[in-house]
């Protein structure tokens, strides 16, 4: 009961207040350039790194990279700057 | 992303990680703060990744406590490249001492050629090269320069006119030019022998002509003293008359000599400072501080640095300092009076030929005034007083 009731108010907030809502409602931000890069913050960790997949926990679920040749040019404790070609990103709720 | 040239300074290390969990092992790692970057995946189950230099001890907890193994491939950066460095500084130092001794050599004598000059004056030269430090195999730094060895050669070796001294790279030339000294006039002209001051005859000795003045005689300049007439009135012979005849002269000089004088010596005390010169600065190299002489005198030597043949912007700068003192000279009156006598006999020594003898010396006259000693001294000298005058036929 409480939990919901602070994801109601978070989102009343950044509603009203025009807050960004990676901040607000702690949400993974992905940038991408092109096929060529993508920069992941706010995840929560690696779940699974191949040559063809990249597999993070994020919150609410899990991002699947799917492309060819990765490799991970950076990657900290919640940030993830990953590169190679880039076919798919797809949101896994839980 | 983070600028990785720190990391390449402080040095890195590619690491292999084998087995199951990699994932998590990664995790691990980075929510210890340890930086990881380029992380490749080969087949399914190896991963390789760089780690700073600095982190990798903390690889090795996590590495235990999972199931991975971790292998290490490359190193790279900073104190790996300094270490590559040791390993290969034997070739620099090899390079470097390589310049060095070439710097050496060519800065060394390697040859004396002497030309112009006959083979025993040329035994001299070498002789007295020998003496001033030329040698083959001396470095160029002790050796004087070209003028003043052209100066002492032409002091010391009689025979030479003139000598010409020329450095060629390693090589010095020397041009000797003898004099001719020309030979005596052997034939000489029906002459006689006339006295050539007044004088009394000690001793007569007569190779070829007729003696005229006897033993004891007292004879004038421009007198007779052998003839180079002889023979009887019908058959007379003039031949060059030649001997010698020596004679009691007289001279007087005058020598002042003051009781008390100062003058400048140096009293041995030196000191020797060498520096480099690079364009214009000098980098002292011995002998540091200032001379500790009140008074001195600084000579400066430089030297051009050769490699090869070319003059390197690098002089080699010798500096000298020779202490000077003043020393004052004070006479007591019987030294001075026989110092006076000294310089007198000296003074008459300058007059006369070597063969002279000094005979008698007689003071006629000594005073000391103005703090100086006067003194006229007489001298007997015996010489030869004969010299020739030749006969002028047809008289």
């Amino acid at each position: 009961m409480a939990k919901k009731w602070g994801q109601y108010v978070r989102k009343w907030m950044t509603q009203k207040m025009d807050l960004p809502q990676d901040v607000m409602m702690d949400l993974p931000r992905i940038t991408m350039i092109g096929q060529v890069h993508i920069y992941i913050e706010n995840h929560r960790g690696l779940l699974a790194f191949s040559d063809g997949e990249v597999r993070l926990l994020i919150k609410g679920g899990q991002l699947l990279v799917k492309g060819k040749a990765f490799v991970i040019k950076t990657i900290l404790p919640e940030e993830i700057l990953l590169e190679g070609k880039i076919d798919q990103v797809l949101y896994i709720s839980d | 992303m983070k600028n990785q040239w720190i990391q390449t300074f402080s040095g890195t290390v590619k690491v292999k990680l084998t087995g199951k969990g990699i994932e998590r092992f990664l995790n691990h790692l980075t929510r210890n703060g340890v930086s990881i970057w380029n992380v490749k995946k080969h087949g399914s189950e190896a991963v390789t990744f760089y780690v700073n230099l600095q982190d990798v001890k903390k690889l090795r907890i996590p590495a235990r406590e999972s199931q991975c193994k971790i292998r290490f491939l490359e190193r790279a950066g900073g104190p790996f490249f300094l270490r590559e460095l040791w390993t290969n500084s034997g070739f620099l130092i090899g390079a470097c001492l390589f310049l060095g001794l070439i710097m050496l050599l060519s800065n060394m004598v390697w040859g004396i050629e002497i030309k112009g000059a006959s083979p025993a004056t040329e035994h001299q030269i070498r002789k007295e090269l020998d003496k001033m430090g030329i040698s083959v195999g001396k470095l160029q730094f002790s050796i004087d320069n070209v003028e003043s060895i052209q100066k002492e050669l032409t002091d010391k070796i009689g025979a030479l006119t003139w000598i010409g001294v020329e450095l060629k790279g390693t090589t010095y030339h020397f041009q000797a030019v003898e004099k001719s000294e020309p030979k005596k006039a052997e034939a000489v002209g029906p002459r006689h022998l006339v006295a050539k001051r007044k004088a009394a005859i000690v001793k007569i000795f007569v190779e070829k002509g007729e003696p005229v003045v006897k033993v004891n005689e007292y004879v004038l300049p421009g007198q007779l003293l052998v003839s180079g007439v002889y023979g009887n009135e019908d058959n007379l012979k003039a031949v060059a008359a030649s001997g010698e005849i020596l004679g009691e002269t007289w001279y007087s000089t005058k020598v002042e000599l003051p009781l008390k004088s100062t003058f400048q010596v140096f009293n041995g005390n030196e000191k020797r400072k060498y520096a480099i010169k690079i364009a214009g600065k000098a980098l002292p190299v011995w002998g540091f501080g200032k001379p500790e002489f009140s008074e001195f005198e600084a000579e400066m030597n430089e030297q051009n640095v050769k490699f090869f043949k070319w003059e390197l912007p690098l002089k080699v700068e010798k500096t000298t300092f020779r202490e000077r003192e003043q020393v004052t000279r004070i006479y007591s009156r019987e030294e001075a009076v026989e110092s006076a006598k000294e310089l007198a006999r000296k003074d008459i020594k300058n007059y006369l030929p070597e063969n002279a003898i000094i005979k008698g010396e007689k003071i006629l006259h000594q005073s000391i005034e103005n703090d100086k000693v006067k003194l006229i001294t007489h001298f007997t000298i015996i010489e030869d007083i004969a010299v020739g005058q030749p006969i002028i036929q047809g008289d």
